[in-house]
Order: C-alpha cells, then sequence, then structure tokens
C-alpha cells in the first residue's frame, strides 16, 4: 500500500473549494442521507468505524459523543483548527482545499450528537484559511445547509467561525473552550470533562478537523468500508505532515499501519543525498523523538508508537538527518514551551522556563556538568503534574533528546561546542 | 456518609467531600497547598496539595477530586513527598527570597512550607525571572510581582466575592502577573482580604507594610465594632499600640472575609487618639484630675438630692457593651430617679442600610442591645424631649456616653452644641475630641476603656450575643461604663494599670510617611 486518495480525493481541484465544483463530486449527498438516519445510529457507525480524534491523543471519537449526558442540556460542537503543534499543517490544507468537507461532517456530527450550534476554532495566524471557511459557511448558509430545518429534515444548526489570538494553548480542548468563551485562553479542571460541562458549561464535543471532515467519508462507506483502510485498533487513513530534512516534504494521506520509512523514503522522496537519517519526531514537537534506528520498523499508527513509547500525536513527521545538533533542536522545542506555557500550573509555568535557561545555557557554553541529570528531573517532575498536557508535551522531548542523544549533550557540556560539526546557533540568549 | 481512610486515620465524611476538606478540616492532616481557600472556588494551579490514591497511579490533587467510597488516600508517601518537594521548588525557584525586608516574613506560607515540607538545597543556578516590584494596586494595596505566586486567591476573590472583578493575570507563562484593568484600580471595600489570602508577601497593606515585624506582634480575638455586622476579628498588637485587624472565620457572621473600614477601627484605640485623664471645669476653671476622683466627684453631684430626679438625662449611643447599659442606666433609674434616656442614633436614615456581603448602615455594634436593654427598663423617650427639655430648662444636667468611634458620627459636632446648652455636662469618652475641648462652662469630661480594653457582650443586627474578653491596656485609669457606675456610687474602683508601658503608638511611621514613588 502507498499513499492513498481517500480523504484527499479531490484536493487537486481547484473548484472543490467551492460550493458548485464540491457538489459536483458528491458533495453534501452524504449530509442528506445523515439526516435521514436515526442519531444513535450514526453514532454507532463512528463508533464501529473505529476512527479515533486525529488532533493528538487520539480518543475515540464515537466513544467521546457517547459521554454527552442526557440531561435536555443544549449542546454544543466544537471544531478544534487551532492546529498550534509544530510541525503540523494537514488542517490547513483541508480547510484550503475542502472547505465544504469540514462542514458537511461537522454538520452531520452535529446532527448525530444534537447540537444545534457549532464553531469552528480556527487559529489566528491562518488568515487565508479563515477567509477561505468563511466564504463556506456563507454559501452553506445560503443554500441551506447551515440554519433552520436543514433539508426538510426539521433539524437546526448555526455554524459560526471563531478566530482565535495564536496560542498553542487554545488546541488543548479546555483551552481553547475558555477562547471561545472569551476569556483568557487556558485549560480548566478535569472533572468536570467537556462533554459534561463544557462551552459554557454545557455539554460540548471537541473535535479535531480531520476527524470532522473524516466522518463524511464513514457515512458514505459505512465502518465496514472505513475500515477498509488502516489496522484494527487504527483505522482509516491520516493525513501527515511531513518536514525537515527530506527531499519533498508536505502532507501526504495514507493508511495508518503504513511503514513510517516508506513515507520518508517514497512519497517524501528520502533524505536529501549523501545524509544519514539521525531522528524522527512522528508526531509534532511534543511526541518523544524516536532513534534511526527505532524508525527502521515503525510503523505510523498508534499501537507502533506507543509501543516505541512516542505517540502518533497529530501526524506532523519532523524528520532530521546528521547534520542537525539535537541540543539546539532541542533549545528551539523548549523555548517553545516556554513561550507557550499558559503560567496556570506553577511546575509547568516555573519548570518550563528552567528547561529552557538551561538548555540555552548549554548551547551557549555555560553548561554545568549535572544539567542532564537536572533537565531529567524537572521534567519528570513537572509531567502529569498539571491541569492539560503542555507539561508532559515540554517534558517529552526533554526526556526522550537527552536520553536518546545524551552523548551530544554530554558533549556540548564539556567542549562548549556541538558535537555536529558546521552547527550554528540561532537561539537567542535570553539572559 | 462515605468511608475513607486518609493516612491511615477511618474517617466518614459527606458526599461531595474534597480529598483536602477532609484532610484539612476533619482530619487534621498536615497538607502542603497555596492556591486553595475555603472560602473561594478551587483552582488546583499550585498542584501542591497532590496525594496518592490507591489504584491510581498518577497523583491527583486533594482540592479537586471528590472522595469516594472506600477510597484510601495517603499524602505520606515517598513519591507524594518528592511531588511536594518539587513543587515547593517550582514555587521558589523564581521567588526573591527577600525574606529579611518582606513584610510576610514570619507569617509566610513560603516559609512555612519549606520548612515543613521542603529543606532540600535548590538546584536552580539560572538567573531568576524579573517582574515589577511595588505595583500600586489601589489605595490600600501593594503588589510585588516577583513575589508572587500566582496562585490567584486574589483574583477569585474580586471574581467570586465581591464580584468587582478589578484584578486578573496578564501574560503568560512564567512572565505572568497579577494586575489590574486599565484605570481600574483595587479599589473595593473589602480589597485587604486580599492581603489576607496572599499566602506570599506579593500583596502587602500599604496601612500595615514596614511597620513591624509580626513575631513582634500579639494577637488578640475580638470583634469588629465598626458595624453592626460584628465580624469576628483579631487585633495584632505589641507595647506600642495596636496595628492591624485581620479577620477571624465564623460562619455565623462573617464566614472568612471582613471590610476595610473595619481594618481601621483599631486607630482610634491607639494613645494619640485617646483621652487620657478626666477633665473637670468647675467655677470657671479646669484641671485634669484622676478619672476615679473625676467619677466621683460626679457621683456625689448626681446623687445629691437638690440634683436628682427628672432634670437628669443620660444619653447614651449604640457603642457599648450590654454589662455596661445594664449598669449605667440602673444606677440612673435607682440612685438618681430619672427615666429620662436616651438613644443618639448617628444615622437614622442609613440604619437599615446593608451592600449584601457584610458593610451595614448602623455603623454601631450593639444598637440592638440598647434598644433590648431600654426596652426592658421600659424606657420610651424621644430624642425631641431632649432638647425640649434642655430649652426649658427642665433638664439641667446631661450625662452622655459618647460615641468610642466618633468617625462613624457625622452629627457629632452639632449634638456636642445641641448638648453643651445643658448646666452641667458630663461626656464619658474614649477618645479626644476638639469639640469637647472647646466647650465652656460646667464640663466634665472622663476618660473610657475601649472595647479592646474590656469584657462584655455585643449584640448584633441578627441579635446573636457575642462576647468580648479583655485584650490589652492602652490607657491606664480608664473606665467601663460598669466602673463608671460604681464610682458614681462612691465605691472605689480598682484603677487599670498598664499590664507594660505603653507607648506613644505609632500611627505613621517614617517608612510610610516617606515611600517616595508610593
Amino acid at each position: 500500500m502507498a499513499e492513498v486518495k481517500y480523504l484527499t480525493e479531490h484536493y487537486d481541484k481547484p473548484e472543490y473549494r467551492t460550493l458548485e465544483g464540491y457538489k459536483k463530486y458528491g458533495g453534501y449527498e452524504q449530509l442528506a442521507r445523515a439526516l435521514k438516519m436515526e442519531r444513535q445510529k450514526i453514532i454507532d457507525e463512528v463508533k464501529a468505524s473505529g476512527l479515533r480524534g486525529r488532533g493528538g491523543a487520539g480518543f475515540p471519537t464515537g466513544v467521546k459523543w457517547g459521554f454527552l449526558p442526557n440531561n435536555g442540556e443544549p449542546r454544543y460542537l466544537l471544531c478544534n483548527a487551532d492546529e498550534s503543534e509544530p510541525g503540523t499543517f494537514k488542517d490547513r490544507l483541508m480547510m484550503e482545499r475542502a472547505p465544504h468537507q469540514l462542514i458537511e461532517g461537522m454538520i452531520i456530527s452535529a446532527y448525530a450528537i444534537g447540537a444545534h450550534k457549532a464553531y469552528i476554532y480556527i487559529r489566528g495566524e491562518y488568515t487565508g484559511p479563515a477567509a477561505i471557511l468563511e466564504q463556506a459557511i456563507r454559501e452553506a448558509r445560503e443554500a441551506g445547509y447551515i440554519g433552520k430545518n436543514i433539508l426538510g429534515s426539521g433539524f437546526d444548526l448555526d455554524l459560526d467561525l471563531f478566530i482565535g489570538a495564536g496560542a498553542y494553548i487554545c488546541g488543548e480542548e479546555t483551552g481553547l473552550i475558555s477562547s471561545l468563551e472569551g476569556t483568557k485562553g487556558q485549560p480548566k479542571l478535569k472533572p468536570p470533562f467537556p462533554a459534561v460541562q463544557g462551552y459554557l458549561r454545557k455539554p460540548t464535543i471537541v473535535n479535531n478537523v480531520e476527524t470532522l471532515a473524516s466522518v463524511v467519508n464513514i457515512i458514505r462507506d459505512g465502518a465496514e468500508g472505513y475500515r477498509k483502510y488502516g489496522t484494527e485498533k487504527s483505522a482509516g487513513t491520516k493525513l501527515f505532515s511531513v518536514s525537515g530534512d527530506v527531499q519533498k516534504p508536505g502532507t501526504y494521506e495514507v493508511p495508518l499501519g503504513y511503514k513510517l520509512m516508506d513515507l520518508i523514503n517514497n512519497e517524501c522522496g528520502g533524505l536529501k543525498p549523501g545524509r544519514k537519517l539521525k531522528a524522527v519526531i512522528p508526531g509534532g514537537s511534543s511526541a518523544p523523538v524516536l532513534t534511526a534506528a527505532e524508525c527502521e520498523n515503525a510503523t505510523l499508527d498508534y499501537e507502533c508508537m506507543q509501543q516505541l513509547g512516542s505517540m502518533l500525536g497529530s501526524g506532523a513527521v519532523i524528520v532530521m538527518d546528521d547534520s542537525r545538533c539535537m541540543v539546539d533542536i532541542l533549545s528551539t522545542i523548549t523555548h517553545f514551551y516556554h513561550h507557550e506555557s499558559c503560567g496556570q500550573c506553577t511546575p509547568c509555568r516555573e519548570g518550563t522556563g528552567w528547561m529552557e535557561k538551561i538548555v540555552h545555557g548549554i548551547v551557549h557554553g555555560e553548561g554545568k556538568p549535572g544539567d542532564i541529570d537536572l533537565l531529567l528531573k524537572i521534567a519528570n517532575n513537572i509531567k502529569g503534574r498539571t491541569i492539560c498536557a503542555l507539561a508532559d508535551a515540554a517534558a517529552f522531548p526533554v526526556i526522550s533528546f537527552v536520553t536518546k542523544f545524551r552523548d551530544e549533550f554530554e558533549y556540548f557540556i564539556k567542549e562548549k561546542r556541538s558535537k555536529v560539526k558546521g552547527t550554528k546557533i540561532y537561539a537567542p540568549m535570553h539572559h | 456518609m462515605l468511608q475513607c481512610t486518609i493516612n491511615g486515620k477511618e474517617l466518614e465524611v459527606k458526599p461531595g467531600t474534597t480529598i483536602i476538606e477532609a484532610m484539612k478540616l476533619i482530619a487534621h492532616e498536615d497538607i502542603a497547598h497555596y492556591c486553595w481557600h475555603p472560602g473561594l472556588p478551587v483552582a488546583g494551579v499550585c498542584r501542591l496539595c497532590v496525594v496518592e490514591i490507591e489504584g491510581n497511579p498518577r497523583l491527583q490533587i486533594a482540592c479537586n477530586t471528590q472522595i469516594t467510597d472506600g477510597m484510601k488516600i495517603t499524602n505520606q508517601s515517598e513519591k507524594v513527598k518528592e511531588a511536594v518537594k518539587w513543587g515547593l521548588d517550582f514555587h521558589l525557584i523564581n521567588h526573591p527570597l527577600d525574606c529579611p525586608i518582606c513584610d510576610q516574613a514570619g507569617e509566610c506560607e513560603l516559609q512555612n512550607q519549606y520548612m515543613k515540607f521542603g529543606k532540600y538545597d535548590s538546584e536552580m543556578a539560572e538567573p531568576k525571572v524579573k517582574k515589577h516590584k511595588v505595583v500600586d494596586l489601589g489605595p490600600r494595596v501593594v503588589l510585588d510581582s516577583e513575589r508572587c505566586i500566582l496562585c490567584s486567591r486574589c483574583v477569585r476573590f474580586t471574581d467570586e466575592v465581591t464580584k468587582t472583578h478589578e484584578l486578573g493575570i496578564f501574560n503568560r507563562g512564567d512572565r505572568s502577573e497579577i494586575g489590574t484593568f486599565n484605570g481600574r484600580p483595587l479599589d473595593n471595600k473589602y480589597s485587604l482580604n486580599t492581603v489576607d489570602i496572599c499566602p506570599v508577601g506579593a500583596l502587602t497593606s500599604k496601612d500595615f507594610r514596614f511597620r513591624q515585624r509580626v513575631w513582634f506582634l500579639k494577637e488578640h480575638q475580638t470583634i469588629c465594632t465598626g458595624c453592626s455586622t460584628g465580624c469576628n476579628v483579631k487585633v495584632s498588637y505589641n507595647k506600642e499600640g495596636l496595628f492591624r485587624v485581620k479577620p477571624v472565620y465564623n460562619e455565623q457572621v462573617n464566614g472568612y472575609w471582613m471590610c476595610d473600614e473595619g481594618r481601621d477601627v483599631y486607630k482610634y484605640v491607639n494613645k494619640p487618639a485617646r483621652l487620657l485623664d478626666a477633665w473637670m471645669t468647675t467655677a470657671g476653671r479646669g484641671e485634669w484630675l484622676h478619672p476615679l476622683t473625676a467619677a466621683k466627684k460626679v457621683g456625689e453631684f448626681l446623687r445629691a438630692p437638690e440634683n436628682k430626679g427628672k432634670s437628669v438625662a443620660l444619653v447614651l449611643t449604640g457603642q457599648h457593651t450590654l454589662e455596661e447599659y445594664e449598669a449605667l442606666i440602673s444606677f440612673f433609674k435607682n440612685e438618681v430617679g430619672t427615666d429620662r434616656i436616651f438613644h443618639w442614633v448617628n444615622n437614622p436614615e442609613s440604619m437599615n442600610d446593608f451592600d449584601g456581603l457584610l458593610i451595614r448602615g448602623d455603623k454601631n455594634p450593639n444598637t440592638k442591645g440598647l434598644l433590648e436593654t431600654l426596652e426592658r427598663h421600659g424606657i420610651k423617650t424621644e430624642w425631641k424631649e431632649l432638647i425640649d427639655g434642655l430649652s426649658t430648662g427642665a433638664i439641667r444636667t446631661v450625662v452622655v456616653a459618647g460615641p468610642e468611634n466618633q468617625a462613624v458620627y457625622p452629627d457629632f459636632k452639632a449634638k456636642v452644641l445641641e448638648l453643651s446648652k445643658a448646666q452641667k455636662l458630663v461626656w464619658l469618652t474614649a477618645c479626644k475630641n476638639e469639640e469637647l475641648e472647646r466647650l465652656q462652662g460646667d464640663v466634665t469630661l472622663i476618660p473610657l476603656k475601649t472595647y479592646i480594653e474590656k469584657d462584655g457582650t455585643f449584640v448584633n443586627y441578627a441579635g446573636l450575643r457575642q462576647t468580648v474578653k479583655k485584650g490589652l491596656t492602652v490607657v491606664a485609669n480608664a473606665m467601663s461604663l460598669v466602673e463608671v457606675a460604681e464610682a458614681f456610687k462612691g465605691v472605689d474602683v480598682r484603677p487599670e494599670e498598664a499590664p507594660f508601658k505603653v507607648g506613644v503608638g505609632r500611627v505613621n511611621n517614617e517608612a510610610t510617611l516617606q515611600r517616595g514613588s508610593l
């Protein structure tokens, strides 16, 4: 199996972006079908399809929908289009090329869970996709896909676009909810979970762009049809954003269970000439890094990545060859998490800054013996100690980089220069 | 009821109880925490109150975890101890550790919890984050952002208790700082509670900062006499006088809070505001007398057959204790033979005001007690009768038990003028007053004890009787109304001696006056 065009079948056609073009290729037909189905049937179908959240956590979507309490309160569907995990750019492609696919998926999902109000929360930097989505929402509204009594089914749905201000933390679902509510984008304590008390303290489902778009295909092909791709536990296809030291970086759709090295060597055209693979971050900057040896037999699915101690995350594959200094890369990553920590929980607020200072100290020749162990101690003590997973996201790369490439760190501390010849340090000195 | 085990102790708790409530309030176990406060909603951000729950591999925070039946909880395990140690270190790595010049030193939770749960060597060698110092948040509160641990208690207080929303956390990550929204200072009637609940020295009171080290202060628990709510408070004092007032938890009265106005009540107790000796004018010549001597002289006068009877009037305010009212009213009824006893109401139009939280319009701690006592003695008088009596000459002698807190008596000056029409005016007062000192004619001033210096009972707006105990003596020889009544009868009451030499008392010191930027 190689690259597939399942979700991205018509992405090469410019008119697919418009309502007319989308309908030409069967757009909104699944909506019409879904609106005639029973709600529970749709949820069951999504459950049976094995679709797992494509935003990063990989939580089974149908199960998440099942958490909504039957208490008669209004429900909300939120689409997480914040796509803030470094290295990820697949949702942008989906929104740019097929905004109606997302909208159709959202209307079906909203119908299934009984929500009459839905929002797409898009990050502030995505001005292009936001404009495209706005246009698409307008078209869909004019055509009667959004609004009262959609396609005569009696189902009402209002759908709006909300543009965030651009913060990593607003991609965390409760941070997103806070931001959407108009307060500072900070995660909320769980419990209560959003499915019980989310947006405006009402039952809320937050799903990623790719997840919601996949719902259209699940309705079209049924759970069995969807399961044609992927593995038993990781069903379907997934979009991977490949960046770094490959010949052809970009977004590729492959079935889950696809071999990581095949993605790099076949779809992405392999490494640059004369270079050797050093490491790959398989699921966005927060996923623990894999060494070249670990990549050897790695497959792109939730189970294999978990086995390797990493995660599939958002599907952002960052490839590093032997010209990269791991200390330098970690200094960029620690800088990012320090900058993006919301500052609510003390371990993350103080720990991310501390880790950045230590790594920056090393790359600026001020490393001290003991820094490596201290980094590990800090990372292990912020991990799992906070409201949201940002501390984990900051700790995982530190732990994996320092453990798997310890020699490079030790060399840098001792020699006050990188083990990789020709490394230029771009990280600014912070103090 | 739910069964649970906390550090090996078997416990029974109500459904809905969180682990921290059970640990702190029921089991009385030590648990580290900063952001949790029983009077505020849970924030769950300091991450210090971690506990280990049997069957759960991840440590949980005690403040946001409700107890379920059969739960086995411990915070004594090595895993928890290590987590708390690191949690503390994260709080301290960017803290300036300027304890020697910090007002919170001695009552700082960072110090306390470090001594309890920390005692490690910090590995932080990197430079600390710099933030704003001496931030003027409002008329009463100053912020030091570097000391702040961002527990958000103060923010939650203004959001949830006063609902004035002045405070917020600005910026992100370790650049976060508490601040006020543009042009809106922290200026509400309860702003100093933020200083109380601040676990560190980040928020300090402008009134108290730099005036005393807390370890030189003693505490005395009493009742706030600032209004008829009767908040439970503690005053901090030493030989220089009283320095501050803080609330004490009482579910029935004030919960965890008190108002800013009530914090100023201590100021008139200190010596500079007080009348120290009795002043008596006889035949145009005034002289300072021992209060007991003066009181006995007045008593002789009142009891003399030619003076006693209905020509004597007594004026009372809602500022004294039940026992005092009883003693003085009995004396006037039985020994002087007058029922012309009047209630001086300082603010009749706003008596029933209430701000919805604590502050009441009746600025007297014991109006209810006074009314009760008057009713029991069958006394029904109108203020008009007193004025008429003075102008017709039917009332010749007036004895006034003046208000302790003159600041809440806007009609003080007017009343002094009205009552000075009496041929003989005896004014019992705790504090000095220019109006009184300027009075001509037959005037006697006798110094009274304040609420800190005597035992007694106050009845608050709701009829709740609260007893205060004597804390300290500020003015030697000052008398309570009970003692005054005794002295009026001719009894030699034992004069009060100050337990230690009370100094002049600093209302302001140089540090508070010359703060430059503030």
